[in-house]
C-alpha cells in the first residue's frame, strides 16, 4: 500500500503551512441545499409515508376500544416522513453520508457550511455559524412565541365574553393545551437559543461553538418540531393542557400525536443544544478567563443547560410511552390495565420544575450582565450570584412532587417537597441580593434594556411570594389547580421570564442585527405591556382567591368582573407586544446603525467590529482581569476607613 | 512575660462601640440610607392592606366553613404579612433607584462612573441570615399547619371517633366525565349528585375516578384531592358552618370540565337525618 506523502502547503504569513489533507472533492449536492429543498423533501416524504401507510393499513384496525387505527398510523407515518425528509432536505446528513461512502466534509466545504461569503442566502442553509444560528433561534422563537401569544389573545377574548361562547369546549380545551406547550417551548429557548449561541462564545472569547454542525442541527430540528405541533390544533388538538396528563390524554383525539412527537423532537434538539453551549463554555474560554472571569450571563446559559439536559430524558420517555400507549396499545400508563397515572406524573414534573428554572435563571443572568453596564459599576459580590444559580440548579431536581401535593400519590411525601421547594427561596433571594446590590447608588443610565430589567425585579417579588403560597401544602390546598396558579406562574415565566429576555434582545440588539433598537417605540411597547400585564395577572390572582379553577371557558357569575379586567388587561398586553414587535422590524430593517460598543461595555462581545467577521476576533482575546470592571472608589468607603483607624487608635492609646 | 500579665485587664469602657456597630451606625447617617428606610414604611404599610383583602376575596361565597378553611385562611394571612417587609424593601430599593440616585438618559454611556461597591459584608450576612429565617419560619409553619389539617381531615382521629363509628360519616365521592356522585354507604348506599353533609361532624371522603383524574374541591371547606382512576385517595373534613357551598372540578377532565360542579348543603343534624330518610336511606343514629 503506498500511502501519498505529497502533503499541500499554504503560505499563512510568509510561513509555509501544512494543510491537512482532504477526503474528496469539495462542492456537490450539498451547495443546492437550503430551506426550500427542505420543505420539498419534508412533505414530499410525509405524504410519500402517509400514502403508503394508508395502503399498507387493513382497514380494520382498531384498538382495544373499536377506534380505528388508520389515522393514527398515517398521522405518524406523516410526522416522521416529515422530520426525516426535512432534514434530509435541509443537508443535515451530509457529513454521515460522507462518511459512509468514504469521504468527509472538506475545508472548503466546511468554510461553505460556515456561511461564508454567502451574504444573506445563509440564513436560510443549514449554517454552522453560530452568529447565524443565533439569528435562525431568535426568529423561529418570535415564531412560537407570536403563535402561542395568539392563542393567548384568543383564549382570554372567549374568558372574556362571559355572556357567549366563541368557540367550542373542545377547540377551546385545545387552544389550551396548545398555548401552553408553545409557550413553554418558546420561553425554554428565547434566551438561551438567540443569546446562547450568538452571544455566549463571543462573550468567552470563542471562534465558535464546540459542535458547529450539531449547533446548526439543534435549531433545524427545533425548526422541524414547529410545524408538527401546529398540525396537531387541525387534528384534534392538544385537549388536555399543556401537562397533557394520562388517561385523558390517551382519549385524546390523533392531534395528541403531534404533540409526542413535537416533544420527542425538540427534546433531541435541546439535549444537542445543552451538551453543545456546555462543552463550549467548559472549554474554549479565552485564554485568562478563570471562573472568576467568566460573565455571570455564561454562568446562567451553563446552568440551564446542565438543567435541560438531566430533566428533559423524564420528559421525553414520558412521551415516548404515552405514544406507545396510543400506537401500540401498550399500558404504561393506562390505570385499567395495571398502568400508573402517578407514573406519568412523576415524569412530566421531573421536567416540569427544573423546567421553570431554565426558563428563569437565563432571564435573570441576562438581567444581571446588562445591569452593571447601565449602572457603570460592578455587579454586586459576584460569589454570591454565582451561589444562588448554584443552588437553584442543586435543588431544581429535588422539588417537583410539589405539583402533586394534591395528588393524593404520596402524602407523606408533601412534608419533604415542601421543605425542597421552600429551600429553594434562599438561593433565588441571593439573586434578587445580587440585583438590588447592583441597583444600589448606581447612577441609572435609564435605556431600554435597564428599564426592563426594573419590570423584571418587580415581577419576579409578586411571582416569587405568591409562589410561597403555593410551596406551602395547606394553603395549595385552596389554589392548587385555580386560577391563582395560573397567575404566579404568568408572573414568573412572562413577567421575569419574557421580560428579562425583552431585556436581553434589547441589550444584544445592536451586536446582533448592526442597529439600535428604537428606543422610544420600543419603551412604549415594553411598558404597554407591562402596564397589561399587571392589570390581566393581578385580576386573575383575584379570580383564583375567589375559586375559580383554571382551564375552565365557562365560570359563575362571581368571576365575571375579574375576567373582564383581566381580558381587557391581556388585549393591552397584545397592543403592547406588537409596538415591542414592530420596534424590533423596523429598527432591524432601518435603525440607526449602532458602532461596535454602543453601551460602552468591557465585556469581550462588545470588543469585536460590529457586524461581526465571521470567526468573531481577528486574534483571540486574553482576559486579565475580573468581569464588571467599572466604578470609581467608594467615597463612603474612605470615611468607613477612617472610622476603622480612630477606632485602632483609642484601641492604641488606651 | 512579666508577672502583671496574670492581672486580669480592666474590663473595656462601656462606652466602646464594637466596630461594626460603628460601621451601622455611620452607614445610618447616610441621607439615602434612612429615605430607603422610610420608604420602606411607607411601602411595606401600603402593602399591609392585602392581607385582609386575600382573605375577603376568599371569603365571598362563605368560607371559612371548616377548622380545615380557617387554617388555610389563617397561614394566607401570615404568609402575606411576612413577606411584606421584604417585598416593600425590594420595592423601596427600586424606586429610590429611579428617584433618588442620580439617573441619565441620552445615547452616550454616562461619562462617570457609580462606586465600585464589589460586595458588603455585613449586608450580605444580614441578607443571608434573615432570608434563611424566613424561609425557616415558613417551612415551619407549614410542617405544623400541614400535620394540624392532616389531623382535621382524617390523620390522628382519636378511637372513638374512627370511621364506621356513629359520631362520624363516610362518603364516596365518585368522579366521572362530567358529574360528581356521592354515595353514603353507611345509609343503604344513599346516592345523591348534590353534596349534604351534617353539621359539626366529621365527614371521611373514599374518592375515585370511573375514567380520566378529576379533582374534588370543596371550596369554602378547603377540601382538596385528586380522584383518580384505579386508586383510592382520602381525605375529610368538619363542617361548621350551615350553608350551601361549591364542588368544583380543580383538574382538566376534558370536553365539559368547566360544567363539572356541584353544591354543598351543610345541614343540622336533624336536617340531614331527614333528607337521609326522605331520599330512601336508613337513619343514621
Ligand atoms: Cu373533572
Amino acid at each position: 500500500m503506498s500511502v501519498d506523502t505529497a502533503v499541500e502547503t499554504k503560505t499563512v504569513f510568509g510561513a509555509e503551512v501544512p494543510q491537512p489533507p482532504q477526503h474528496g472533492a469539495a462542492g456537490g449536492v450539498m451547495r443546492g441545499l437550503n430551506f426550500g429543498t427542505g420543505l420539498i423533501g419534508g412533505i414530499g416524504l410525509a405524504a410519500v409515508a402517509g400514502w403508503v401507510t394508508a395502503i399498507l393499513t387493513p382497514s380494520s384496525a382498531s384498538n382495544a376500544s373499536f377506534a380505528p387505527m388508520e389515522p393514527t398510523y398515517v398521522y405518524l407515518a406523516v410526522l416522521l416522513g416529515w422530520v426525516v425528509g426535512f432534514m434530509l432536505g435541509m443537508g443535515a446528513f451530509v457529513g454521515p453520508l460522507r462518511w459512509v461512502v468514504g469521504r468527509d466534509i472538506t475545508h472548503a466545504d466546511a468554510e461553505y457550511m460556515a456561511g461564508k461569503d454567502l451574504g444573506r442566502k445563509r440564513y436560510w442553509k443549514y449554517t454552522t455559524d453560530h452568529k447565524v444560528v443565533g439569528i435562525q433561534y431568535l426568529v423561529v422563537t418570535l415564531f412560537i412565541l407570536g403563535f402561542a401569544g395568539l392563542l393567548a389573545m384568543l383564549i382570554r377574548t372567549e374568558l372574556g365574553m362571559t355572556w357567549t361562547s366563541l368557540f367550542t369546549p373542545s377547540f377551546y380545551n385545545s387552544m389550551i393545551g396548545t398555548h401552553g406547550i408553545a409557550m413553554i417551548i418558546g420561553m425554554i429557548v428565547v434566551i438561551s437559543g438567540p443569546l446562547g449561541n450568538f452571544i455566549v462564545p463571543m462573550m468567552i472569547g470563542a471562534r465558535d461553538m464546540a459542535y458547529p454542525r450539531l449547533n446548526a442541527l439543534s435549531v433545524w430540528l427545533l425548526v422541524a418540531a414547529v410545524p408538527m405541533l401546529v398540525s396537531s390544533m387541525f387534528m384534534g388538538g392538544i385537549q388536555d393542557g399543556w401537562s397533557v396528563y394520562q388517561p385523558l390524554a390517551s382519549q385524546a383525539p390523533v392531534g395528541m400525536l403531534g404533540y409526542q412527537m413535537t416533544i420527542i423532537i425538540f427534546a433531541i434538539s435541546t439535549a444537542i443544544a445543552s451538551v453543545n453551549l456546555m462543552t463550549t463554555i467548559l472549554t474554549m474560554r479565552a485564554k485568562g478567563m478563570t471562573w472568576s472571569r467568566t460573565p455571570i450571563f455564561v454562568y446562567g446559559i451553563f446552568a440551564a443547560s446542565v438543567m435541560g439536559l438531566y430533566a428533559f430524558p423524564f420528559f421525553q420517555y414520558a412521551q415516548i410511552l404515552g405514544l406507545t400507549d396510543r400506537v401500540f396499545s401498550t399500558s404504561f400508563f393506562d390505570p385499567l390495565n395495571g398502568g400508573s397515572v402517578w407514573l406519568y406524573e412523576n415524569l412530566f414534573w421531573l421536567l416540569g420544575h427544573p423546567e421553570v428554572y431554565v426558563i428563569l435563571i437565563p432571564s435573570m443572568a441576562v438581567a444581571l450582565e446588562l445591569m452593571p453596564v447601565f449602572l457603570r459599576k460592578p455587579l454586586f459580590s459576584f460569589n454570591f450570584a454565582v451561589a444562588g444559580i448554584v443552588g437553584v440548579v442543586a435543588l431544581s431536581g429535588l422539588v417537583w412532587a410539589h405539583h402533586m401535593y394534591m395528588t393524593g400519590w404520596a402524602p407523606a411525601a408533601n412534608y419533604p417537597f415542601m421543605l425542597s421547594t421552600e429551600m429553594i427561596s434562599i438561593p433565588v433571594g441571593f439573586l434578587v441580593l445580587v440585583a438590588i446590590g447592583t441597583f444600589w447608588r448606581g447612577t441609572a443610565w435609564t435605556r431600554l434594556p435597564l428599564m426592563a430589567v426594573y419590570a423584571v425585579i418587580f415581577n419576579k417579588m409578586i411571582g416569587g411570594v405568591t409562589g410561597v403560597y403555593l410551596s406551602d401544602v395547606p394553603a395549595d390546598q385552596y389554589f392548587h389547580g385555580s386560577m391563582f396558579v395560573v397567575a404566579h406562574f404568568h408572573f414568573m415565566l412572562m413577567g421575569a421570564g419574557l421580560f428579562g429576555a425583552m431585556a436581553g434582545i434589547a441589550f444584544f440588539f445592536p451586536k446582533m442585527t448592526g442597529r439600535i433598537l428604537d428606543e422610544r417605540v420600543g419603551s412604549i411597547g415594553l411598558w404597554t405591556a407591562f402596564i397589561g400585564f399587571q392589570i390581566t395577572f393581578i385580576s386573575m390572582f383575584v379570580a383564583g382567591l375567589q375559586g375559580q379553577p383554571r382551564r375552565v371557558l365557562d365560570f359563575d357569575d362571581q368571576f365575571n368582573l375579574s375576567n373582564w379586567i383581566s381580558t381587557i388587561g391581556a388585549y393591552i398586553i397584545g397592543i403592547g407586544m406588537l409596538i415591542f414587535l414592530s420596534a424590533i422590524i423596523t429598527s432591524w430593517r432601518s435603525g440607526v446603525i449602532a458602532s461596535s460598543n454602543p453601551w460602552g461595555s468591557k465585556s469581550l462581545e462588545w470588543q469585536t467590529e460590529t457586524p461581526v467577521p465571521l470567526e468573531n476576533f481577528p486574534v483571540l482575546p486574553v482576559v486579565t482581569e475580573r468581569p464588571y470592571n467599572y466604578g470609581v472608589p467608594d467615597p463612603y468607603e474612605a470615611e468607613l476607613e477612617s472610622i476603622d483607624e480612630d477606632l485602632t487608635e483609642k484601641a492604641g492609646t488606651k | 512575660m512579666s508577672a502583671d500579665t496574670l492581672i486580669p485587664e480592666e474590663p473595656e469602657a462601656p462606652t466602646n462601640r464594637p466596630p461594626s456597630m460603628e460601621r451601622v451606625r455611620s452607614w445610618l447617617q447616610r441621607p439615602y440610607a434612612r429615605k430607603i428606610l422610610i420608604l420602606t414604611v411607607v411601602i411595606g404599610f401600603l402593602l399591609l392592606p392585602l392581607a385582609w383583602l386575600l382573605l375577603a376575596a376568599m371569603n365571598q361565597t362563605g368560607a371559612p366553613a371548616s377548622e380545615i378553611m380557617k387554617d388555610i385562611e389563617q397561614t394566607v394571612f401570615v404568609f402575606t404579612l411576612v413577606s411584606i417587609p421584604i417585598t416593600a424593601f425590594v420595592f423601596a430599593v427600586l424606586v429610590y433607584s429611579l428617584i433618588g440616585w442620580r439617573q441619565i438618559s441620552g445615547d452616550e454611556p454616562p461619562m462617570q462612573d457609580s462606586p465600585a461597591i464589589r460586595t458588603n459584608t455585613i449586608g450580605v450576612i444580614l441578607w443571608t441570615v434573615a432570608s434563611s429565617l424566613l424561609a425557616m419560619f415558613l417551612v415551619v409553619w407549614g410542617l405544623v399547619e400541614l400535620a394540624q389539617i392532616t389531623a382535621n381531615s382524617y390523620g390522628s382521629i382519636s378511637a372513638d371517633e374512627q370511621p364506621g363509628q356513629k359520631s362520624s360519616e363516610i362518603i364516596n365521592v365518585t368522579g366521572q366525565q362530567w358529574v360528581w356522585t356521592f354515595e353514603y354507604p353507611e345509609h343503604n348506599g344513599l346516592t345523591s349528585d348534590i353534596l349534604y353533609l351534617p353539621l359539626d361532624r366529621p365527614v371521611y371522603f373514599n374518592v375515585t375516578s370511573k375514567d380520566v383524574i378529576h379533582n374534588f374541591w370543596a371550596v369554602e371547606l378547603g377540601v382538596k384531592i385528586d380522584a383518580n382512576p384505579g386508586a383510592i385517595t382520602q381525605t375529610g373534613v368538619t363542617a361548621n358552618k350551615l350553608g350551601t357551598f361549591n364542588v368544583r372540578c380543580a383538574e382538566l377532565c376534558g370536553m365539559h370540565h368547566a360544567f363539572m360542579q356541584t353544591q354543598i348543603q351543610v345541614l343540622e343534624q336533624d336536617a340531614f337525618d331527614s333528607w337521609v330518610r326522605e331520599s330512601g336511606g336508613k337513619k343514621t343514629s
